[in-house]
């Protein structure tokens, strides 16, 4: 009775795991066969990553993204961490009205996010392009790193920070030799979500980007809309592979901090 | 006379490699209170657990009411249970939580509510059915608790430490409101516990369980008396206990030196260990003394003095006198020849039964 | 020391108006304009009025509710087996991991899935069913979306299962429940949050997806999301797309406040 009742719930898991997998694996699959569509398979061949690979256009575009998402994570994790430590200081009202306009972004839907930052863009008269993307993703990015180093500092015992003035340290040193270096696991993990959430994004890019630049998603929705193209296979290949080294790296950060579930949760404002 | 309301015959329980019990046989009367009583880790929640039906023993049958229940499900048994954390449903108010088993059961509005009151009423909460379980202290929660298991009128009622959540003094009082909510309801308890005072509180019968077994069986006052080995003398009370030799029947050498004692129908010269409580040893002068000895330390704890006294021989014995003494002092130690129990090693509970019965009708 | 903190919070502060407030006010007030840049309130009254916007509106919520039953349905029967298993924590990071992937990627999959002679309708002549139109219609848009959804429906799930104490469960059954008695009576009432929290995740970016709208639905406009889209980018028209933009937003207090009430009655019993 009880293994017949596993087996049927083991089957269901398991179909559900092949319908999550089956995309990802049939892409990476493609993109190794000889042919030009994703139909038949044609035998193992390595030649749409040389396309890939001779695709100038593509390589600067990987650079463009690579470049915003770092910068956007760098400067999105310093204003977020200090806007942490702003808000832990905070009490009642004000923190919550504080808490309350951080989450705006996190649950605002990206069209209406990317709409109104062209607006935006467009009345302060800042040309479309690099810095408005860049603008709009470290925008984006600093509430997350707020949720993630929140927790963090919210953790710590106030007697950790009393203990160190005590013992006669100034502000800033109870704040760089005890408060930062407590919370760093959390600015670490904060620091590499906003690093997939930027070079994920595709909805806000979209609207913001204007002719002359673009990144990865954007390029992959121009070319998509094409049709298929196995050098897009293989890009995707190599970007679940960056993905994954991504992730890796992640929970080997978030490990030490513990914050599974938080930080795992966080990621649902991706879900359009 | 009473009759067996439940058995464990040769009952097992093994967790993959992990033995948890083995070989426990018992039997419940109906009407009575029943403590398990043991350390964490004894497997007294698992004996629980087997009664109620969230676990199949791995060998051995389980009887109730003189039918084998081994695979009965826990939702069809006559058993209820009050949960060490009380489990109440948290998305239900207090008397929604009450009346869950009757609802599941199919009973009629009108006689939900009655029993529902009435329930609430015996453990003192009339009124509170409205309030949300959140809103309830610790001891209120632990009240619903009973009530959500004693308004389905089971047999036999469990309750799994049900006390240990709340402090001192709110504890005591629900002992003596467990007890006689038990002689009122006239149904059987098996009430599981680590807290030793408990179980000599409450119980008409305790059974003290180790490593997977039952060690002793029997009223509050026989196992504080006449404790079968070295673990249920120390785990019951305090006590002293010392290796000795039974020279012959009544007559014990504790380091060296003789001593009449109660106990008998061991073989001449057998080693084995002597008890004495604290409370039982007294002090005296030292002419008046079986022993001399000097006192080591001396705390006051309300009732009495904690008195420790090295003896000549470099024995060390904990007494508890009402009467303070002398950090220093030499003085003597005397007891009566009642106050020394002897227990034999490795000897089992039939075997204590049988020599106990042998010797006193002989007197 | 208060100038330290004052310093401290300038960047922060700087960022919540000029990229929280001044945007969200921004989007109210151009939807007060017209194409030609005349002020009216021309736009909320085309809305209300023309069907074409109404019946939009309509049917995107329509879709956004089919969606979220699909996500729904797949993923409480995945949480719930997810949660039985002994290493928990790793399928559950199984099902979480494809969110990592590039979203425009999995959706590309699909187009290769679903096209004339893709995967699937081979799959389909091979068993007798013959070839299908499958890419560019509702039901493969609806599938994709509630493809992507399902990491973000099974977590919240998933946690507020793993939160209810098990003896909650062993108490139901002692008390005479059966199975399926402890499933509707203790279990399903206890993971509405979770429930809850996950109609919320998949609800409003239902509403407004418009990549995979566009990828897999084909050139129409179905969704609020893909309404918007068309008047910034390629209408121009902002005033509509702005007065769209201003009924999403209230779509998706609508959503927050219907789905945040079990949150609501846990504080209120306090």
């Amino acid at each position: 009775m009880k293994k017949h009742h596993f087996s049927w719930s083991g089957l269901y898991l398991t179909i559900v795991f092949i319908i999550l997998y089956a995309p990802i694996v049939y892409l990476v699959v493609y993109s190794f066969s000889a042919g030009t569509t994703m139909e038949k398979y044609h035998g193992f061949s390595l030649r749409h990553y040389a396309d890939l690979f001779a695709d100038t256009r593509m390589i600067t575009i990987v650079f463009n993204t690579l470049i915003v998402a770092l910068l956007a994570a760098l400067i999105a994790t310093i204003v977020g961490t200090l806007g942490a430590l702003a808000i832990k200081e905070t009490r009642g009202k004000v923190r919550n009205s504080l808490l309350s306009l951080n989450n705006v972004l996190m649950v605002s839907p990206d069209v209406i996010i990317g709409a109104s930052f062209l607006i935006f863009f467009t009345m302060l008269g800042i040309r479309l392009g690099f810095v408005s993307v860049l603008l709009s993703h470290i925008a984006f990015c600093i509430p997350i790193v707020v949720l993630m180093v929140l927790p963090k500092l919210n953790e710590l015992s106030p007697t950790l920070v009393d203990a160190a003035y005590d013992l006669g340290a100034s502000r800033w040193q109870a704040l760089s030799q005890v408060i930062l270096p407590a919370i760093t696991p959390g600015i670490g993990a904060g620091f590499f979500m906003v690093l997939t959430y930027s070079l994920d994004d595709f909805a806000v890019t979209f609207f913001v980007t204007g002719n002359g630049f673009s990144t990865l998603s954007v390029e992959i929705y121009s070319r998509a809309r094409q049709g298929i193209n196995l050098e897009i296979n293989a890009l995707s290949a190599l970007m679940l592979l960056a993905s994954l080294l991504l992730v890796g790296g992640y929970y080997l950060i978030s490990k030490h901090g513990g914050r599974r579930h938080r930080v795992i949760a966080v990621k649902e404002g991706d879900a359009q | 006379m009473t009759e067996n309301i439940m058995e464990f015959r040769h009952v097992g329980k093994q967790y993959d490699d992990n033995v948890v019990l083995r070989d426990i046989n018992f039997k419940i009367e109906a009407g009575k209170f029943y403590t398990l009583l043991g350390p964490s880790g004894s497997g007294k929640t698992t004996i629980l657990r087997l009664i109620a039906g969230f676990d199949q023993p791995t060998s051995g049958e389980i009887y109730f009411a003189g039918q084998e229940i081994n695979d009965v499900p826990a939702n069809r048994r006559q058993v209820n249970t009050v949960f060490q954390d009380y489990a109440l449903f948290p998305h239900m108010n207090v008397a929604e939580n009450v009346a869950f088993g009757l609802q599941i059961k199919g009973v009629k509005k009108s006689e939900i509510k009655r029993r529902v009151d009435e329930a609430l009423q015996l453990v003192q909460l009339a009124g509170y059915g409205a309030r949300e379980i959140t809103a309830m202290s610790g001891g209120q929660r632990q009240r619903v608790a009973i009530a959500r298991a004693i308004v389905n009128e089971p047999q036999v009622l469990l309750l799994d430490e049900a006390l240990s959540a709340l402090d001192h003094k709110l504890r005591v009082q629900m002992q003596t409101e467990l007890r006689q909510l038990q002689r009122k309801l006239g149904i059987t308890f098996i009430f599981v516990t680590h807290d030793q005072e408990e179980a000599l509180a409450m119980s008409d019968q305790i059974m003290i369980i180790n490593d997977g077994k039952i060690q002793q069986s029997g009223t509050p006052v026989d196992i504080y008396d006449e404790p079968l080995n070295h673990f249920v003398a120390d785990f019951i009370g305090e006590s002293n206990i010392v290796p000795g030799i039974m020279k012959k029947d009544y007559l014990v050498a504790i380091n060296g030196q003789d001593f009449k004692c109660v106990d008998a129908g061991m073989r001449p010269n057998e080693r084995v260990e002597v008890v004495i409580r604290p409370e039982d040893l007294d002090i005296t002068t030292v002419e008046q003394g079986q022993l001399v000895g000097t006192v080591d330390t001396q705390l006051f704890r309300g009732v009495d003095y904690q008195i420790t006294v090295h003896d000549v021989r470099d024995h060390v014995w904990k007494i508890n006198s009402i009467h303070k003494t002398t950090v220093g002092a030499r003085v003597g130690i005397s007891f009566d020849p009642e106050d020394i129990h002897v227990m034999r090693y490795n000897e089992t509970e039939a075997d204590f039964d049988a020599r106990l019965d042998s010797y006193e009708e002989g007197e | 020391m208060m100038r330290q903190k004052t310093l401290f919070i300038v960047p922060y502060l700087l960022w919540i108006v000029l990229f929280v407030l001044a945007p969200l006010i921004l989007i109210f007030y151009q939807s007060l304009y017209n194409i030609n840049g005349q002020f009216t309130l021309d736009n909320y009254t085309t809305y209300l009025t023309s069907g074409v916007y109404l019946k939009m509106t309509f049917n995107s919520v329509w879709y956004a509710f089919l969606i979220t039953l699909v996500t729904l349905v797949i993923s409480y029967p995945t949480a719930y087996v997810l949660n039985r298993l002994h290493n928990k924590q790793f399928w559950l990071l199984l099902v979480i991991l494809p969110t990592w992937i590039n979203l425009l990627l999995k959706t590309y999959a699909f187009i290769g899935l679903f096209s004339r002679t893709g995967s699937i309708n081979q799959f389909l002549r091979f068993v007798g069913l013959g070839s299908h139109q499958l890419l560019f219609t509702d039901a493969s848009f609806m599938f994709v979306a509630a493809y992507i959804e399902i990491p973000f429906m099974v977590l919240p799930i998933f946690n507020s299962l793993a939160e209810i104490n098990p003896s909650l469960i062993n108490a139901s059954k002692d008390l005479g429940a059966s199975q399926w008695q402890t499933f509707t009576k203790v279990i399903w009432p206890l993971s509405m949050p979770g429930v809850k929290a996950g109609i919320q995740a998949v609800f409003i970016p239902s509403l407004s997806l418009f990549m995979i709208t566009r990828l897999i639905g084909g050139n129409r406009v179905i969704t609020l999301g893909t309404a918007i889209e068309e008047h910034f980018l390629t209408t121009q028209n902002w005033g509509m797309g702005s007065t769209i933009g201003v009924v999403l937003i209230i779509a998706m207090f609508i959503v927050m406040f219907a789905t945040g009430e079990a949150k609501q009655k846990g504080g209120h019993t306090r």
